[in-house]
């Protein structure tokens, strides 16, 4: 057996409670209990790893054992890896407004009730709306004496409203997450937005596909910038050679005007006080005036790769580490919404995340938005559904003309290698020019 | 396992039922990174998920963690306390059910050998195209699920799983295949390499199509991405009566063209998800959604079927130890009179980008395709670059003009690929 070069455990224990409440009926409503590790190993081959469900800290000769075992493992390892020099700190968790586990289920879940309610509208047939909270302890070691030791919850509510008449049904949904403490008080506006958007949406028109001008909205920009160029910008996809952003560092992909961030010290839900390699996070902009400037990294791909900095390393509990996206977002430009409209003129307005996906090696991804409207001679008029946007990486960047002064952030999950990860994305409102948009709709 | 008798006398003495989740398993896994291995991990898994009833009030936990039993029935029973009574007619009693696995490899060998063996064999599939390989990953797992309640249900099935991937680049062009089954004997690690090289080689050469109707052939793997998004869930006793079905009120109608069945048969022998209960405990039986194009069943768990005064069909399911049980299915099948589907020239779909971004109400859709070709004679012809397809999944079924011969396994669903008529594309 190779000799052990660097190890690092990290263990995670918390709790998680939910409600689901579903057309007034509390269908379910509780708590349970998790406790994961994981332990890599890096010997002169490659990684071992072994993960741990019920994991007890331990010492000596019993650790040497779990030391041993994960070592094991690499006997069919076959890639010398080595770990980029890395800065070692640790940012303070913002504290919670309302710490959620200071208050009763009952309490929480008379609250979801009241959201639940709030999306009745004439013709909802369906309401539901899900709480879930999640408290992590994490607990972080490595062979190089760094310790880490952090708390953190997360909590929010998701609900859903189903429109139907004559055969349509079409459905609203809202989400609110949040690292800031318990978020459930006096938000009936937003299952009344769920019911509202629902309804509204019986009326809406099939999207035609086709090329055209298209205001994007923060949330959707948000996901784009997420989907188009914060994957293929992840160093370990850059390093296997399955990212078309590989080998572009410095080369100009967009307009003066567009700059992409991923910034995981950044009090939004994808925040982190320090990444699951034990390393400091940091803000990389992938993407500064529209020029390839940085891609996020762990420690093994920012030696390997380059440009930009590690800490971008996050995981499941009892997961091991990805190279991972955290808060992703465009950065303000200087358009107000009213100057992006007028410079539209004709075209389609795309508002709210379905969510996406992408194939960073080939460069595609493919997107779609809750709901949208024709825009004509600037101004919104009839409401659109079903509309995707789907392009290719290289050349859509440029396609973005114009980026509003008004970037807001929305929270969600990502997955990648079958972890999901709290995530938030943002933007303001961007302007796209021969954006492909593809819908169902006929002349 | 005494604490699990333990944990039903405990719980016997709070409430009128418990029902008790237990698995324990190990996987090994290896991954590569371009042609190399570059991790080989494995993990011991463990879970306890506690269901209580009483009074009609369901309530739930889980944990990691058996030793804390205790703790997690006391939350689960305090769950039940807030959750809104139902109708409740009483868990399954035990029956009499062969108790041998119909999905456990009695000689796979849970190690690392295994995993390395798999890479090894689809590196050499991979070998015969000249693309890059990027990642690859191969598992093997083994797990033991204990079902027990407080009507005397002892059951416990052993089940192994195979899986493994390849992922592959040609310039700017990719290829991704995988395999997955309960037998080592059953994936075909070469084939994995061989069609994920393949794939990135071939597709490298598209060019743009003009945007227009085309007639197309899903490949099992894209048809499954479109149906598993939309139409599986659609069928679902639970979203039918809570109004998030489409298909609701449709019993009796045609639902796909004639051609179609689609069915849950989990005694099909080799299929990955055979089992002769469900996650409730309920002998399993072959359940027929659609028969012929018309639309015949829905699914049901214990806790829908007593809401809405109808039978469980068995189809309780669990996603892993955490949660309730919940509606799915086993092996879920398309069927149909098959036949040659690509004589005639067709724009075969292998896979596309953004499925799960459908609307899962109306099932309207809108994906990138990915690896998509001509094809005629059985041969395929000129690969395209890019395009976008869009419709609707439920209107699909009925446009449906013919099923391979051949099926393929993709996660839980076994199905052909489907020959559709005049598809609107978006090219460039």
């Amino acid at each position: 057996m190779d000799a052990i070069s660097y190890y690092d455990l990290r263990h995670v224990t918390g709790e998680v409670t939910h409600i689901d409440i579903d057309n007034g009926v509390v269908e379910s409503a509780g708590t349970s209990f998790f406790n994961k590790a994981i332990l890599r190993v890096l010997v002169r081959s490659g990684w071992g790893v072994l993960q741990i469900d019920n994991f007890t800290p331990c010492t000596g000769r019993k650790f040497d054992a779990l030391l041993e075992r994960a070592a094991r493992l690499a006997v069919i390892t076959e890639e010398q890896v080595a770990l980029g020099d890395v800065t070692r700190s640790q940012l303070p968790v913002p504290p919670l407004k309302e710490d959620p586990r200071e208050i009763g289920l009952e309490e929480k879940s008379a609250l979801l009730a009241e959201i639940e309610k709030s999306a009745t509208l004439p013709l909802i047939v369906n309401r539901r709306a899900n709480y879930i909270e999640k408290f992590e302890q994490v607990r972080f070691s490595d062979s190089s004496g760094n310790e880490f030791t952090y708390a953190m919850g997360r909590s929010g509510f998701n609900v859903l409203a189903v429109a139907s008449r004559n055969g349509n049904i079409q459905m609203g949904y809202e989400r609110e997450h949040s690292i800031h403490g318990f978020n459930l008080r006096h938000r009936q506006d937003v299952g009344r937005k769920a019911a509202e958007t629902a309804v509204s949406l019986l009326d809406a028109v099939a999207a035609k596909g086709g090329k055209m001008r298209a205001v994007l909205d923060p949330e959707l920009a948000g996901v784009f910038a997420h989907e188009a160029v914060g994957h293929a910008s992840e160093g370990d996809l850059i390093q296997e050679g399955s990212s078309v952003l590989k080998g572009r560092a410095g080369e100009r992909i967009g307009n003066e005007t567009l700059t992409i961030v991923d910034d995981p010290s950044l009090c939004e839900f994808g925040f982190d006080p320090v990444d699951a390699e034990g390393v400091a996070v940091a803000r990389t902009e992938i993407i500064r005036r529209g020029v390839v400037n940085a891609f996020l990294h762990n420690r093994e791909s920012l030696l390997a790769v380059g440009n930009g900095v590690a800490g971008h390393a996050r995981a499941m509990p009892g997961e091991p580490p990805l190279v991972r996206m955290s808060n992703t977002f465009i950065e303000n430009g200087d358009s107000s919404r009213e100057e992006i409209f007028a410079e539209c003129k004709n075209g389609i307005f795309l508002a709210g995340s379905r969510g996406g996906q992408v194939d960073p090696g080939r460069g595609v991804f493919q997107f779609n938005a809750e709901y949208g409207y024709l825009v004509e001679n600037g101004e919104c008029t009839k409401m659109v559904r079903d509309v995707s946007l789907s392009g290719e990486i290289l050349s859509t960047l440029h396609q973005i003309v114009l980026c509003g002064n008004d970037r807001k952030m929305s929270p969600g999950y990502c997955g990648k290698g079958g972890q999901s990860v709290p995530v938030s994305d943002g933007a303001p409102h961007v302007l796209l020019v021969d954006a492909v948009v593809g819908g169902n709709g006929m002349d | 396992m005494e604490w699990i008798d333990q944990l039903i006398r405990e719980a016997e003495k709070s409430v009128d039922e418990v029902e008790v989740f237990y698995v324990v398993g190990t996987s090994v896994s290896a991954d590569l990174r371009k042609k190399k291995v570059s991790h080989a991990s494995t993990s011991e898994d463990c879970g306890l998920g506690i269901r209580t009833i009483h009074k009609g009030r369901i309530g739930s936990s889980s944990t990691s963690d058996p030793g804390r039993w205790h703790e997690c029935l006391k939350a689960a029973i305090a769950s039940g306390n807030l959750a809104t009574p139902q109708e409740w007619k009483g868990l399954p009693g035990p029956e009499p059910l062969d108790q041998t696995s119909l999905s456990f490899d009695r000689s796979l060998d849970v190690g690392p050998g295994t995993a390395g063996k798999l890479l090894e064999a689809m590196l050499e599939g991979a070998a015969e195209h000249p693309a890059e390989v990027t990642s690859g990953s191969a598992g093997v797992s083994a797990l033991e699920v204990t079902l027990a309640s407080s009507k005397g249900v002892r059951y416990t099935s052993r089940h192994t799983s195979v899986s493994l991937s390849l992922e592959a680049i040609h310039g700017q062009s990719t290829g991704y295949e995988f395999d997955h089954s309960w037998a080592l004997d059953r994936v075909d690690p070469a084939t994995v390499g061989e069609r994920a090289t393949f794939f990135a080689c071939e597709s490298a050469k598209g060019k743009d199509i003009p945007t227009g109707d085309y007639d197309i052939l899903l490949s099992p793997l894209a048809y499954a991405e479109l149906l598993g998004t939309v139409f599986v869930p659609a069928l679902s006793g639970r979203n039918v009566h809570a109004k998030r079905s489409r298909l609701a009120g449709c019993l009796g109608q045609k639902v796909a063209n004639p051609l179609i069945s689609m069915y849950d048969d989990p005694h099909l022998p080799g299929a990955d998800g055979s089992s002769r209960w469900d996650a409730e405990g309920m002998p399993t039986q072959r359940i027929d959604f659609v028969r012929d194009g018309i639309l015949s069943a829905f699914a049901y768990d214990l806790k829908t079927a007593y809401r809405y005064g109808k039978e469980s069909t068995a189809n309780a399911v669990r996603g892993g130890y955490g949660g309730s049980p919940s509606i799915g299915h086993h092996n879920f099948v398309v069927d149909g009179k098959r036949d040659t589907v690509d004589d005639e020239r067709v724009v075969f779909v292998h896979n596309v980008v953004g499925a799960h971004t459908a609307n899962p109400m109306s099932g309207e859709f809108s994906v990138e395709l990915s690896n998509a070709f001509f094809r005629e004679g059985g041969e395929f012809q000129e690969p395209i670059r890019s395009a976008m397809l869009s419709g609707n999944i439920f209107d699909l079924q009925h446009q449906i003009a013919g099923l391979s011969r051949k099926s393929r396994t993709i996660g839980s669903l076994i199905l052909p690929s489907v020959r559709i008529k005049k598809q609107h594309i978006i090219g460039k």
